[in-house]
Formats: structure tokens, C-alpha cells, sequence
């Protein structure tokens, strides 16, 4: 018992304070963290092909116009899989190693984008999807009612 | 793993014996699941059959609405035949206008749970059971909406059922009544006993759980595609999400015969194995908690958390691993990060052993376990424990071992088990478990194979297919079950997570204990309750400074952070 009690003071003595100054020193996540998500709208074209295998169904789209598209991430429910960013054709999404995103603003959860669109002449598909898995169910961008079916 | 013919052939002799026109098919359904259409007058005698004369043990019952496939409802009992690696399914029908079944809880105690589930979630009456009362569904949810029937939408919000109460079981006669629960300080998570007391004794209790269940299942065969279930299955638990999402992957590629490449195999079995690291340290800390052990749960949690991050360095979050998607996984391991990852391990053994070393010799410890919530061999079997209570009590069920999966065909674990089947039994398994666990990462690293992680999935996965998948979780062993359908999505998925079973065994635990027992005893089985109802769990990061009164705390809850 004696010995037993001993034996634990040691393990807490050596072990000595282990927390970490967070938050008043910054802790940065390993590398390839998946954290907040960022779009370049320079790369972005619009063929909702994050839109289509979002788990969580975040990411919304809507053609305003003839020749606009407008994609939406609503990103207070979005669990970070990360995989709007492995299907991107042009790596237009990438996963930030941002984690403090708290907020009192709603406005703030949503990332807005509106895309220019020129109709692909050879297909009138954007991308081929990875495997049939993931098929796409958004349809061209004319007729296009949503991220979700 | 290949089935043996000989235990297919046996399983059907058997059954023909005792059924003989009323077996209607046989089938193997590839590549370990043998499929027995039965008729449904039949399934108490093949029942008894499977568990008495063939050794069979119970998994699961799954209620299948099959109205616009075949016309009925489906009910599938499904049993393991742990050494021949078998899965056995008795499929039976129900009348689509007027479903019932007999119910096996008679004959298989560990049944009454999933008899109650699918008589709540299609609507199929289990005809004979000794405590029909609701089981997953909410009390004032209305009576004959069944919410896994196709039919019914995934959104459906219907109204509330007026003048509800609990059916409660009555206390036996001279027995006061003790509510522990719905809100229990030392177990974190919902669930509602309500312990049957003689003045320290416990005679006996009543359970009503499922608080917490937000229709998983549902979600998973209505709106999203085979593809997006592996993060929602992954969500069921938050502390062995990834096995969910390897068992889920495990039984789509199973009914779609995907081929996973070597290495993806080898990637699961790594992360499975520092998953159990990281929740039987968790589970000791806890432990060490309820007994008011403070030392051991800071101690263990600070060993743990080197693993917490080697996790977010090999997968990109330290407990939701995105990795699995059907076909493989979806990052591999640098070459670099291996030595890390041997050291990590090196020095989570070094000071687990110390910690071991402390608490085997403390009499404390002794004094709170021994003894407590015992759990005896034979009852273990009949109500279907897994998992560490099951090897505690001597019932050597691994489901590494008897349905080999990812890479156990080559990374052979040894089985821990005990013959005590008391909480001391129960703490000794998971200490030996863990550290077996180092073992097989360096193992599982030594061997690992070069080439890809993820196969090509090039066709869609056909309809009517059943893929039963189980994995050894650290808890115990989850199955899950799917059967494929049409639209790129499964038509039903079934998960059973280890504590189902597992918390079916509590009234027999702590019958005669002290009531100051109970929480070690419950805590002993490493409860998962949001699993067992399959919930949502989110793990909220934040990263605020400031600190808010309780005032600013509740006019920012009113506008509303959520998107939509």
C-alpha cells in the first residue's frame, strides 16, 4: 500500500506540470491539420463538384443569372473531412490550419462566391467525378437546383 | 477469409434436421455469410438449433421494410459462429399487413433489445416478448409511425403524442426506488436507472436509455450516398469513430466484393490499434475517476495525449480521421513520420507500465473492484456480452480473431482474457489489451506493405446485397450491417455498437451490490450510450479568450451562431 502510494507520487513528480500555456501562448496543429476552409474564387469554376459529395450538404449552389453561379459555404456545420477539397479539379479548396474560429456572428459561417460560367463546349459536364461513387447529381449549370438532390 | 465448405454444410444439416420443409433456402452470401431463408413459424426452433446445437452466437436482429423490393417486411436474425469465421443470417418474413414474428428472447436473453428495436423502428411485433415496452423510440414520439419505414421521410417532424408517460417496471414488493439518472454526474452521458433498493442492497433495476438517438440509420439509407455515410458513421462515437467508419466501409465492400489494396489494410489495422490505445488509457482514467482516483485519470490522460496527436499527424484531427472511404483509405503514412510514431508508442508503454506497476500493488484499488459487479461466464454467453467484459468473464470472443478483417489475417493479436468476471478482471483485460496493442503497431509498421491505399471503385455496387462487417472495437465488437439498394445509397444499414449488448448485462452485475458500487460497475463496461442510440456527437474547437458572463452566454445562444 505504502509502496503503491510511492510509486504514484514519482509517476506525478516526474511527470511535472504538463498543460499547455494555450491560449495565452499559440498552439499550433500538426501539419496536415484540417481546419477551416478557404476557396480562391480565381480558380473556381463553378462545377459544384465539392457541392455534390459534401457529407454534411454545406455547400450550396445557385445560378443567378444566365452566366453567374453562386456557390455557398455554410460552414458552421461543416465537419472538416476535407473531401470538397480532394474532389476539386482545379485545388480551388484548400483546408486551412485554422481551428479558432469561434464567432458571434452568423454572417460570419458563410463564405459567398459568384462564379462567371462559360457553358463547356465539349461536354457540357465540368469534371469527370472520381469514381461512380460520387456521381454527379448536380446537373449542368442551366438547370442546376442546388447543392442536393 | 475463406469459409470452410465442411462448416457451411454442417450449419445446413443442422438446420434441415430440425426444420426440414420449412428451411426454404440456403445461400452464401460472399464472402462469410451464410444467408438461411426460413419460414418465419420456424425461427424459435431454428433459433435453438443455431445457439444450442451448432454453438452459434447472437449478434443482431435487423427489421427491413422489403415492401417495394419483395412485398414484406424482412426480419434477420443473425448469429457468429466465431470458430468456423461464419456469419449465419435467418431471414425470415413478416406479412406486410399485418407484421409479426415470434419473438427468440426466450431463447437467446441477449435478443430483447433488438426485438423491442424493430418492432419501434419498422414496426414488425415481436409475438411473445417478456418486456414489450419501447425501446428506442422517444415516449411521446406517436404511436404507429414507424420511422425506418421507407415511406416515412428522413425530415419527418410529426407532433408530439399527447398525455405520455414511461412505463416504468414496478419495484418488487417492499423495495424503494432509487433514480440514478437521466443525468448521472460520473457518466457523462443520458441514460436512466432506476435502481430497486432494499437499504444498501440492490434487488434489482430498470433501464430507459435512448435519449440520445437521432436517427443515424435513417440518415444513412434516405439522403446520403455509400460514399458520405463513412463521416457519419465515424460520428456515432467520438471515441471509436474510426471503427464505425472501417466496419461500415468493411461491410459495403464486402457486399460489393471491392478488393481493399494491402496497404490500406495495413493503414486500418495501424489506427484501429492506436485508437484502442488511446480509449483503454481513456477508460482507465475514467475509471480511476469514478472510484474518486483522481491521480490515475490525470495520470492516464497525460500518457494519452501524445497519442491524441500522433493521430492528428497521421490523419488531420486527433479523434474524427476522415481516413476511410469504401475501397481503402484516403491518406497514407509518410515514410517519416514512422520513427515518430515508434517512439510515441515506446513512451506511452514506458509510462503505462509505470502506472500499471502502481495501481496492481494499491489496496485502494483492490477494495473498489474486487469483487464488485460480478459477471458470471454463463450468463455472460446468454445475454451476448463482447468485449473486455466478455474476456473478463472468460468468454473468449475477439472479433479480430474469429471474423478476421483489415490486416488480422497477418498481424495476429493474442487474446486477453481472465477468469475473475469481476471489475478487477475487467481493468486487468483492458491494461493487457493495451499493451498488446503496442505490440501489434510495431508489428503492423514492420510489415507494413508498399503500394496503394485506395481501390478504384469502377462499377455501382449492385442492389440486394448483404454485407455484414464486425470490428473489434475497444469496448467490445461492433457489427454493422448492409444491405445495398438502389439511388447509389444503402436501402438498410444496421450498426450495433458494443455497449448494446453490453449494458443488457448491468441488471445481472449489480444485483446484491451497494449501491456506492454502481458507478464503477456501469463504468467497468466502458459505456458508450450515445453509440449504443447512435447519436451525433460533435466535438466543438473553440478558441475564445474572453471570458462571458452567463447573461452575454444566453443572448448569444438566442441570436444563434448556426448558419441556417
Amino acid at each position: 500500500m505504502f509502496m503503491a502510494k510511492l510509486r504514484e507520487a514519482v509517476i506525478c513528480f516526474k511527470a511535472g506540470r504538463v498543460t499547455l500555456p494555450y491560449p495565452a501562448a499559440p498552439h499550433d496543429p500538426e501539419p496536415g491539420f484540417r481546419g477551416k476552409i478557404t476557396i480562391d474564387p480565381d480558380l473556381c469554376f463553378g462545377c459544384g463538384g465539392c457541392a455534390n459529395v459534401c457529407p454534411a450538404g454545406v455547400i450550396f449552389l445557385h445560378d443567378a443569372e444566365q452566366h453567374a453561379r453562386i456557390l455557398e459555404l455554410h460552414w458552421s456545420r461543416c465537419t472538416y473531412c476535407g473531401r470538397c477539397a480532394e474532389v476539386c479539379p482545379e485545388d480551388a479548396i484548400a483546408l486551412t490550419q485554422m481551428f479558432e474560429t469561434a464567432t458571434d456572428r452568423a454572417e460570419d459561417m458563410v463564405i459567398s462566391l459568384k462564379v462567371f460560367m462559360g457553358p463547356c463546349q465539349r461536354c457540357g459536364r465540368c469534371f469527370l467525378p472520381p469514381t461512380v461513387l460520387d456521381q454527379m447529381d448536380v446537373a449542368g449549370f442551366h438547370e442546376a437546383g442546388g447543392g442536393r438532390p | 477469409m475463406a469459409v470452410a465448405e465442411g462448416a457451411m454444410a454442417r450449419v445446413v444439416d443442422g438446420i434441415t434436421d430440425r426444420l426440414g420443409q420449412q428451411l426454404i433456402e440456403a445461400s452464401l452470401s460472399p464472402p462469410d455469410t451464410l444467408q438461411l431463408v426460413i419460414d418465419p413459424s420456424a425461427v424459435r426452433a431454428a433459433t435453438e438449433q443455431l445457439v444450442r446445437g451448432l454453438g452459434a452466437r447472437f449478434l443482431i436482429s435487423i427489421g427491413v421494410d422489403r415492401r417495394l423490393l419483395a412485398g414484406d417486411f424482412g426480419v434477420v436474425h443473425l448469429f457468429s459462429m466465431d470458430a468456423d469465421h461464419l456469419f449465419v443470417a435467418l431471414d425470415c418474413s413478416a406479412a406486410a399487413d399485418d407484421p409479426r414474428i415470434d419473438s427468440i428472447t426466450g431463447v437467446v436473453p441477449g435478443a430483447a433489445w433488438s426485438e423491442r428495436e424493430f418492432r419501434d423502428a419498422v414496426g414488425v411485433e415481436p409475438v411473445g416478448h417478456p418486456d414489450p415496452r419501447r425501446l428506442m423510440l422517444a415516449d411521446d414520439w406517436p404511436e404507429g409511425l414507424y420511422p425506418l419505414r421507407r415511406d416515412v421521410p428522413y425530415n419527418i417532424d410529426p407532433p408530439p403524442a399527447e398525455g405520455v408517460r414511461p412505463r416504468f417496471a414496478a419495484p418488487p414488493e417492499g423495495a424503494s426506488v432509487l433514480a440514478m439518472g437521466p443525468f448521472y454526474p460520473v457518466l457523462e452521458e443520458p441514460a436512466y436507472f432506476r435502481l430497486f433498493v432494499e437499504g444498501e442492497t440492490i434487488v434489482g433495476c430498470d433501464y430507459r436509455g435512448f435519449y440520445n438517438h437521432r436517427g443515424i440509420e435513417k440518415l444513412g439509407d434516405s439522403t446520403l450516398t455509400y460514399n458520405e455515410v463513412p463521416y457519419l458513421a465515424e460520428r456515432i462515437c467520438g471515441i471509436c469513430g474510426f471503427i464505425h467508419s472501417s466496419c461500415y466501409c468493411q461491410a459495403v465492400e464486402k457486399a460489393a466484393g471491392i478488393e481493399v489494396p494491402r496497404r490500406a489494410r495495413f493503414l486500418r489495422t495501424l489506427l484501429l490499434e492506436v485508437e484502442r490505445i488511446h480509449s483503454h488509457l481513456l477508460w482507465l482514467g475514467i475509471a480511476g475517476h469514478i472510484i474518486g482516483f483522481d491521480t490515475v485519470l490525470m495520470q492516464a490522460w497525460r500518457i494519452r495525449e501524445p497519442v491524441m496527436w500522433l493521430a492528428e499527424e497521421i490523419s488531420g484531427n486527433r479523434k474524427t480521421y476522415g481516413m476511410n472511404t469504401i475501397g481503402g483509405v484516403r491518406r497514407d503514412v509518410p515514410a517519416a513520420l514512422i520513427p515518430k510514431l515508434l517512439a510515441t508508442v515506446a513512451e506511452v508503454e514506458r509510462e503505462l507500465t509505470a502506472v500499471r506497476d502502481a495501481v496492481v500493488t494499491d489496496t485502494t484499488v483492490h477494495a473498489r473492484t474486487r469483487n464488485v459487479g460480478r459477471l458470471e461466464t454463463a450468463w455472460a454467453r446468454e445475454v451476448c456480452v463482447v468485449g473486455p467484459p466478455a474476456r473478463a468473464s472468460n468468454v473468449a470472443i475477439d472479433a479480430r480473431l474469429d471474423h478476421p478483417y483489415a490486416a488480422y489475417d497477418e498481424i495476429v493479436p493474442k487474446i486477453c482474457t481472465d477468469e475473475g468476471g469481476d471489475t478487477w478482471a475487467r481493468v486487468v483485460v483492458r491494461l493487457n489489451e493495451a499493451f498488446e496493442s503496442i505490440r501489434l503497431v510495431r508489428e503492423t509498421l514492420a510489415h507494413m506493405p508498399d503500394g496503394p491505399v485506395l481501390t478504384e471503385v469502377s462499377e455501382p455496387i449492385p442492389a440486394g446485397r448483404l454485407g455484414i462487417s464486425t470490428v473489434e472495437a475497444p469496448r467490445g465488437e461492433a457489427v454493422h450491417a448492409v444491405l445495398t439498394g438502389e439511388d447509389n445509397r444503402p436501402h438498410r444499414w444496421r450498426v450495433r455498437a458494443p455497449t448494446y449488448p453490453n449494458l443488457q448485462a448491468v441488471p445481472a452485475m449489480i444485483q446484491n451490490q451497494m449501491i456506492a458500487d454502481v458507478p464503477i460497475t456501469l463504468g467497468s463496461l466502458d459505456p458508450c450510450f450515445s453509440c449504443t442510440e447512435r447519436v451525433e456527437a460533435v466535438d466543438v474547437t473553440s478558441g475564445a479568450i474572453r471570458v462571458y458572463s452567463r447573461r452575454e452566454l444566453a443572448s448569444l445562444a438566442k441570436r444563434g451562431g448556426a448558419g441556417r
